[in-house]
């Protein structure tokens, strides 16, 4: 016992002040012998949940090692900030009632500010000073705040009508304080190395003394150790916005504000022993943790007079009666008994209720709000039941323990995606009902990631912008955890030069912690509660209006037993309910999530075994179209395997191979057996439905636990340790324990190796299987709407964008292809979203004014309200529908005057005599000027032009393909088209050109996917990494792109072409616009002129861009 | 007439293809590209992230636009002497009224080929034309791209661009199909006119010569410049001195007229052939009246090391006043105050320009925790006022010494470990008994600014009194035990 507890502590949740993790101080204040910790970051107590983890993780391997737990206190609070210049004041909660005034306290402040600030006033803190120790810090370390300029609606904390002003200065606000809260104030005291620390200090001391207040000793520390003096200075420099050489005296001279050990404090404060007494003194006093915040779930979902578990299973049963019939089978009886006994067991009956009330207010909207839940939840029939779910967990036999186990101990996950467009309804709809007090979004973390975090320092070490964009762009995809030296090489610079050393050492420091920026809301995690939410944790502003977000973040909730229902936003939901909407429209059924359960329709799954799957959610990426014929999926499993299978874990753990083989009956399907006296059969069990290959990350888990040894917390902590790439140092000791644990029980050390791998991958990419279930049927009925009814599904697609993989062209182009007419935008048949049109029997697709690149809903509402019997004419159109010349003009260049017999060049040359934004009144009058004119006899637009500027406003061409008109030039040069290249022999080298669709380099980018496209079809290229250098420029920059490779066929025909050279001929599709001006000797490189300002967007771009994921 | 670059516009060596760069709505982006980058397909409007992605080796400058201008009015300057009307043509071209002027330079392709001799020098990628209205040459020069049998017919090949249009206009008459001015001039008036604007056919007009416009002489407003031409060359030096003279009498009022001062002058002699050199002087307090100017002029002259040479004469004198600053009419201070800064202005500026102007030297305070760095001293003529020196608060004493030992002096010290403050020293010889101390203040060094792995040493200041009253400022060099085993101590300055 040192005797000393330092309580005046920053995190970096102090944003750009503090400049170590709250598990650091915490690791720091024990490895010094500090008797207590008080975490207290400025206005926020963001960070207090992970310091109570750290020290609370601590204890408990303390106990299970039969150590002696450290004599250590922590106590959190917060250090209060005040606007109005009161010098900054420490607040720690003496009891659970203290707690919630700070919170409530932190929330009035947060309510008034915008995003991220907190503006309190000495008078706030009056309001709820009761059951709180303050520290007095002698002076304020406030900046001018900025208030809210509409703040959101929320039960707001009456403001005092009266109120003193504060005569300024310490000693008044000391008496004050005082008196109002005697015995809980004590004036707190550092000694910052100034020079006149000893005179700041007897005056201090004499200030106390006479507002008898104790005198208390701290550090006011920014960091755990003095080694991140750089780091702080750097977050400084940001802060203030400048650069380390221009920061000057704004930062902080030396290296003190670090813990330091109880000895040293004594040392520093022998002139006033009391002083570090007293930190001991107000330890004593506080009786507050955060374990004593109970969670309680809101009560409104249950109905009067009714217990929470009875009304539970008084519903689940009646849907079960009516789903499976009175008596109900004695399976469903066994399994809606096991999971009764085990949400009783576990109390989460209102948890349950909770989504379902959520579900039930979505599907009785009109029309209904599609929602469906995802993840674990799937292994419920409870879920099932209620309607969260759309999987029969009877046919899939998935285990519900899975789902709520009793030794986990933490709140169930259920997840429910609505459809993106309409998910606000439903925050809306919680907030109705729970009220702003009640309930609010859990907060995101937004961390520093490479490219931010090498801008920022790069910015601050005074390298130029060009520099920093540089090396940013040495990082290929923002998930890229570090800045290998060997890509710096790469790149050009030389990594042992200081400043970038200097760079990538704080780079590193900022990354590897990993170090926040700000908080966010995050994406749909709601938090509910019984009593005001906001005495448990404070409530900020977010960003969205409407919306208020807690403090704390997913792992905090966890951490802390808070219940989180995750309201997410789905884009193919949205497509399906259109879909839904369009075929009972048009007379093809009421359908819902539910449609054919059974998922049985062989049609289906022909179309899917063929890799036709153009829009079918998540089977439509190029790696996913190139798994369907080789997986050939026949049943709802096989989906759930093929959408689990096309990621990271898999691949990494060399699963894929194995598994495909297996399935196709080339390889014996074989379960690695442990040695005697195991169980040889522990993984038949396990992974029977794989073939022997772990596909999921459940099985992963489980691989652990079973095959490896490991406690089922033990598994969770690993996959959490691989989630947060928190420390390497962890993740090698798990992996020695893994295949320690592995071999020792008699499986090759290389099988358990490859086990591992996976579980890496999983870390942040895995599937669980009955997430993946979940989507397998959101698959299923995706390719049941496409195979049945190929216009719907495209119609539907075109109305939800952007959504994805694929550009409107290509669906089009695939909908073309399953012999759906398509017809052209017109201004006297199409509406906003594209349309069905009854042709003949079929359906034919009416593209929309939607596709119309800049077009806007309310013109098209306009054109629809007064079309009447139809537009005779470009100037009636203008008239009736009120509309400017720029959408009279669009309409031209979206060639949408076709019923009024004009052509595209006519029609512009028409809508440019319109008017432009004339008062109604007097385009009457106007009209009569508008009289015939001299013929202009314009010149005949060419076919390729065409199709040029139907690209360029519609992003896609009915009339033709631009290749076609290339075609010619291309076939001289002995270029193949994708079709030829397509039925070439393997082997054979060839030439391909195309227009390029997508650019992406996955996963550890050995290499390069491209995907070009011509008037036959489409070529699948693969340009391995090492042949990407030569030819980075052509490869990055093409928009039509030129491959010389040789051609590969798998056995189940699938076709790439491995390229050996690639050629950007982006210059030809200027050919395409033919007798365009003759291109001035004078290059435009050499003029002064910024095309960027003075031109306009469409003439920049003849093609839309390609989509790229890198 | 395009130009390229300026000379001494060298791109870095070396390296790849030359692209010039903007900030755009927080976008680097490129701006101009030389021809080798355009064949690799980097072109105007890229960001310079997505250049690099293509060809890393770029090299990079930043566009400076206000430079461009200036050289393209020196380019214009340069042409004064083959037409008294000369009009610029921002970006890249200018325009030359040839009326009456061809035969002093022996007919049209003898002017063609004095602009291309005296413009080879300026520019390496020059463009011309020769044509009967302003617009018509300015339109040829720029688009022209092969010979055509006449005037009329190769301004019919001209794509419409070439009259001007904004990207709007020139979109809509490409969507037309109307690609050249000849498209244009066989078509109705009217209906362009309705679409376009009068001004669209206004100008085909006058490029087509069936309307005329005089050029008018149009250039930037000049920094303030005032210059004398010769017909017969000067050739005595005291002479051009009258002239300078004379010249910042003109450009006193001027300034006067502005309620400005100037801050440099620039007098430029250009010799008949064609040789210029060049006088700058500076002031420290804004300036305009003749006399004190002058005698820096003079003493500017006197200490050339390479005297200037008249030769055959100057035909040509100019005096630019490049740096303004506001200065009101003044008055003589009855008191003096006002009159001595005038005179220390005055003597600083004159020290200045006679013995170089690094030489007189003034005291900036710099904005570091490190003391000896906290000061800087700079040429007197740059600090027009002071900056203020940072103060101690009221009624605290001073925390730096009057004094510093540059660098630093050792000392032997008795002082307590880990961080005690100094009982007693030995300084030059002489052992100092502490009676009194403050401190200490730690001061940590730079990191910034030194290698990672050579952090360097904290100070920990002390500011201390010996008991017979003489107060000094001591540092002990290294945390003990956390930096340095046995940390050195120093003297670092004297208190009064």
């Amino acid at each position: 016992m040192s005797g000393f507890a330092e309580l005046v502590a920053a995190t970096h949740f102090s944003f750009l002040r503090g400049a170590s993790a709250p598990s650091d101080m915490v690791g720091r204040a024990l490895a010094l012998g500090l008797s207590g910790l008080g975490i207290a970051d400025r206005n926020t107590v963001a960070g207090v949940v992970r310091a109570h983890v750290a020290w609370r993780g601590t204890k408990r391997r303390a106990e299970e090692a039969g150590q002696t737990v450290p004599d250590f206190r922590l106590v959190v609070g917060a250090r209060l900030v005040f606007a109005d210049g009161t010098p900054d004041i420490v607040a720690y909660p003496l009891d659970r009632a203290g707690w919630g005034r700070l919170c409530r306290l932190l929330s009035a402040g947060n309510l008034r500010a915008v995003k991220g600030d907190c503006v309190l006033r000495l008078d706030d803190l009056l309001m709820f000073h009761e059951g709180l120790a303050l520290i007095v810090l002698p002076e304020t370390s406030g900046e001018p705040p900025e208030l809210h300029p509409d703040p959101p609606d929320y039960p707001r904390e009456p403001e005092a009508p009266l109120s003193l002003v504060q005569p300024p200065g310490l000693s008044a606000l000391l008496d004050r304080l005082a008196g109002v809260a005697p015995g809980r104030v004590w004036l707190g005291a550092n000694l910052p190395h100034h020079g006149r620390d000893a005179r700041r200090l007897a005056q201090l001391a004499t200030l106390a003394e006479a507002a008898r207040v104790p005198l208390l000793a701290t550090n006011d520390a920014l960091y755990a150790g003095p080694e991140a003096r750089a780091l702080h200075d750097v977050l400084s420099c940001i802060r203030f916005g400048t650069t380390i050489a221009e920061a000057g005296k704004r930062l902080e001279a030396n290296a003190e504000r670090h813990l330091k050990p109880g000895a040293e404090m004594a040392r520093l404060f022998r002139a006033h022993p009391q002083a570090i007494a007293e930190s001991e003194k107000l330890l004593a006093m506080i009786d507050f943790d955060l374990d004593q915040l109970r969670y309680q779930y809101p009560s409104e979902p249950v109905p009067e007079g009714w217990d929470a578990q009875d009304w539970l299973e008084h519903i689940t049963t009646q849907a079960a009666e009516a789903r499976y019939g009175t008596p109900l089978p004695p399976k469903v009886r066994v399994k809606l008994d096991e999971e009764f006994r085990l949400i009783r067991q576990q109390r989460f009956a209102h948890y349950f209720l909770t989504v379902h009330d959520l579900v039930k207010f979505a599907r009785a909207q009109s029309p209904p709000i599609l929602c469906q839940g995802r993840g674990s939840a799937a292994n419920s029939i409870v879920c099932f039941l209620l309607g969260v779910t759309s999987v029969d967990p009877l046919q899939y036999d998935l285990l519900f323990s899975r789902f709520v186990s009793a030794e986990r101990g933490e709140p169930p996950d259920i997840d429910v995606d609505f459809e993106h467009e309409r998910r606000e309804e439903v925050m809306q709809y919680v907030y109705r009902r729970y009220g702003r007090h009640r309930a609010a979004i859990a907060a995101t973390v937004i961390h520093y990631r490479p490219r931010s975090a090498v801008r920022e320092v790069g910015k601050v070490l005074g390298l130029t912008e060009d520099v920093t964009a540089r090396l940013v762009s040495t990082v290929w995809g923002s998930f890229a955890r570090d800045l290998p030296e060997e890509r710096l090489r790469e790149a050009g610079f030389d990594p042992d030069q200081p400043e970038l050393r200097r760079l990538m050492l704080l780079v590193g420091q900022l990354l590897e912690t990993p170090f926040p920026r700000h908080l966010s809301q995050h994406v749909g995690g709601f938090v509910l509660t019984e009593d005001r939410l906001d005495e448990t944790v404070p409530v900020h502003n977010a960003a969205m209006a409407g919306r208020t977000f807690i403090e704390w973040d997913k792992d905090d909730i966890d951490a802390l037993g808070l219940m989180k229902v995750d309201v997410l936003a789905l884009g193919m939901l949205t497509c399906i309910q259109k879909a839904f909407v369009l075929m009972r429209q048009h007379g093809l059924g009421e359908h819902d999530l539910e449609v054919d359960l059974a998922a049985d329709d062989e049609a289906v799954f022909d179309m899917l075994c063929e890799g036709d799957s153009i829009g079918v959610f998540q089977v439509e990426s190029r790696a996913q179209i190139n798994m369907l014929p080789r997986l050939k999926p026949r049943t709802l499993y096989d989906l759930t395997v093929q959408v689990a299978i096309v990621r990271p874990g898999p691949i990494e753990g060399e699963m894929v191979h194995p598994y495909l083989r297996r399935r196709a009956g080339e390889e014996a399907v074989d379960y690695p057996s442990p040695a005697p006296p195991n169980d040889p059969d522990e993984l038949r069990n396990l992974l029977g439905l794989t073939y022997g290959v772990p596909i999921f990350q459940e099985q992963a888990m489980k691989l652990a636990i079973t095959a490896a040894g490991f406690s089922p917390e033990e598994a969770n902590q690993l996959r959490r340790a691989m989630a947060t790439f928190r420390n390497v140092g962890t993740i090698s000791s798990f992996r020695d324990k893994m295949i320690r644990g592995m071999t020792a029980r008699g499986y090759t050390a290389e099988f358990a190796a490859r086990c591992f791998k996976q579980i890496e991958g999983f870390g942040s990419y895995g599937f669980p299987e009955s997430h993946a279930l979940s989507f397998a049927r959101l698959v299923y009925v995706s390719a049941w709407i496409k195979c049945h009814h190929p216009a719907v599904f495209a119609c539907a697609l075109l109305n939800s964008q952007p959504m994805g993989f694929y550009a409107p062209a290509q669906i089009v182009r695939d909908a073309r292809a399953h012999g759906v007419a398509v017809r052209a935008v017109d201004v006297n048949h199409s509406g906003w979203d594209n349309r069905l049109e009854p042709a003949g029997g079929a359906l034919a697709l009416r593209l929309g004014f939607r596709q119309i690149d800049g077009f806007r809903e309310a013109w098209a509402e306009a054109i629809t309200g007064a079309r009447g019997d139809g537009y005779a004419s470009v100037e009636a159109l203008g008239q009736r529908a009120g509309l400017p010349r720029g959408a009279l003009s669009l309409l031209a260049e979206a060639d949408g005057y076709g019923t009024l017999g004009l052509s595209r060049r006519e029609a512009l040359w028409e809508a440019r005599r319109q008017p432009e934004g004339e008062l109604p009144l007097f385009a009457a009058a106007r009209a009569r000027e508008l009289g015939e004119e001299p013929a202009m006899a314009l010149p005949a637009m060419p076919a390729s032009e065409e199709v040029v500027a139907d690209y360029q406003t519609l992003r896609l061409s009915l009339k033709d393909h631009p290749l076609r008109f290339l075609r010619p030039a291309l076939r001289a040069e002995g270029v193949l088209s994708c079709a030829e290249t397509s039925a070439a022999k393997s082997g054979k080298r060839v030439r391909t050109a195309g227009v390029v669709l997508v650019r992406q380099r996955p996963g550890k980018g050995n290499a390069i996917f491209i995907t070009i496209e011509d008037e036959t079809g489409i070529t699948n290229v693969l340009l391995w990494a090492r042949r990407f250098e030569a030819y980075r420029r052509a490869v990055m920059a093409s928009r039509l792109m030129l491959v010389e490779g040789e051609v590969q066929r798998s056995r189940e025909g699938v076709v790439h072409l491995i390229a050996a050279r690639v050629e950007d001929r982006s210059a030809l599709l200027a050919r395409l616009t033919e007798g365009e001006p003759p291109v001035p000797l004078l290059s435009r490189a050499d003029e002064v002129k910024r095309p960027v300002e003075h031109r306009h967007p469409r003439d920049v771009r003849v093609l839309p861009r390609s989509r790229d994921f890198h | 007439m395009a130009r390229t670059r300026p000379p001494g516009f060298a791109a870095p060596a070396d390296q790849g293809p030359l692209v010039l760069t903007e900030r755009q709505r927080g976008a680097v982006r490129l701006v101009a590209c030389a021809p080798e980058a355009v064949a690799l397909g980097i072109v105007p409007g890229l960001t310079l992230a997505d250049a690099r992605a293509r060809v890393p080796e770029l090299a990079v400058l930043e566009a400076d636009p206000r430079a461009d201008a200036q050289w393209l009015e020196a380019i214009g300057d340069a042409c004064d002497r083959f037409s008294p009307i000369v009009a610029l043509d921002p970006p890249s071209g200018v325009t030359i009224d040839m009326t009456g002027v061809a035969h002093l330079f022996g007919g049209e392709a003898g002017l063609v080929a004095a602009v291309e001799a005296r413009m080879a020098r300026w520019s390496d990628h020059l463009r011309h034309a020769l044509a009967a209205t302003p617009e018509a040459a300015q339109a040829l020069a720029r688009f022209q791209t092969a010979p055509a049998p006449s005037e009329g017919a190769a301004l019919r090949r001209l794509p419409v661009a070439a009259l001007g249009l904004d990207a709007d206009e020139a979109r809509a008459l490409r969507q037309a199909g109307l690609k050249t001015i000849g498209d244009l001039a066989d078509r109705p008036a009217a209906p362009l006119a309705a679409r376009f604007g009068e001004g669209l056919v206004d100008r085909l007009d006058r490029l087509l010569g069936q309307a005329a416009k005089p050029l008018d002489p149009l250039r930037p407003p000049p920094a303030i410049q005032v210059e004398r031409r010769f017909a017969e060359p000067i050739a005595r030096h005291d002479d051009a001195l009258g002239v300078i003279e004379e010249l910042l009498g003109e450009a006193a009022e001027l300034l006067e007229a502005r309620g400005r001062g100037g801050r440099a002058f620039v007098a430029r002699l250009y010799r008949s052939d064609g040789r210029v050199f060049s006088l700058a002087i500076e002031s420290a307090q804004p300036q305009r009246a003749p006399e004190p100017l002058m005698r820096l002029f003079r003493e500017r002259i006197g200490a050339l090391a390479d005297p200037i040479d008249p030769g055959f004469g100057f035909d040509l004198i100019r005096l630019n006043v490049p740096r303004l600053e506001p200065l009101g009419p003044t008055q003589l201070a009855l008191e003096g105050g006002a009159v001595a800064t005038e005179a220390m202005t005055a003597l600083v500026d004159r020290l200045s320009t006679r013995i170089g102007r690094g030489r007189i030297k003034r005291f900036a305070p710099r904005d570091t925790h490190l003391p000896e760095q906290a000061v800087l001293a700079l040429p007197a003529v740059e600090l027009a006022t002071p900056a203020p020196w940072p103060s101690p608060q009221p009624g605290e004493p001073p925390l730096r010494p009057l004094h510093l030992f540059d660098p630093p002096q050792p000392v032997e010290v008795i002082a307590a470990v880990p961080d005690g403050p100094p009982q007693r020293f030995r300084w030059r010889r002489t052992l100092h008994e502490v009676a009194r101390y403050e401190g200490p203040e730690r001061i940590a060094p730079e990191w910034w600014r030194r290698a990672p792995d050579k952090p360097g040493l904290t100070r920990d200041y002390y500011r201390v009194e010996d008991v017979r009253g003489r107060r000094f400022w001591l540092f002990r060099h290294g945390l003990y035990e956390a930096e340095s085993a046995a940390p050195r101590w120093y003297v670092h300055g004297l208190f009064a």
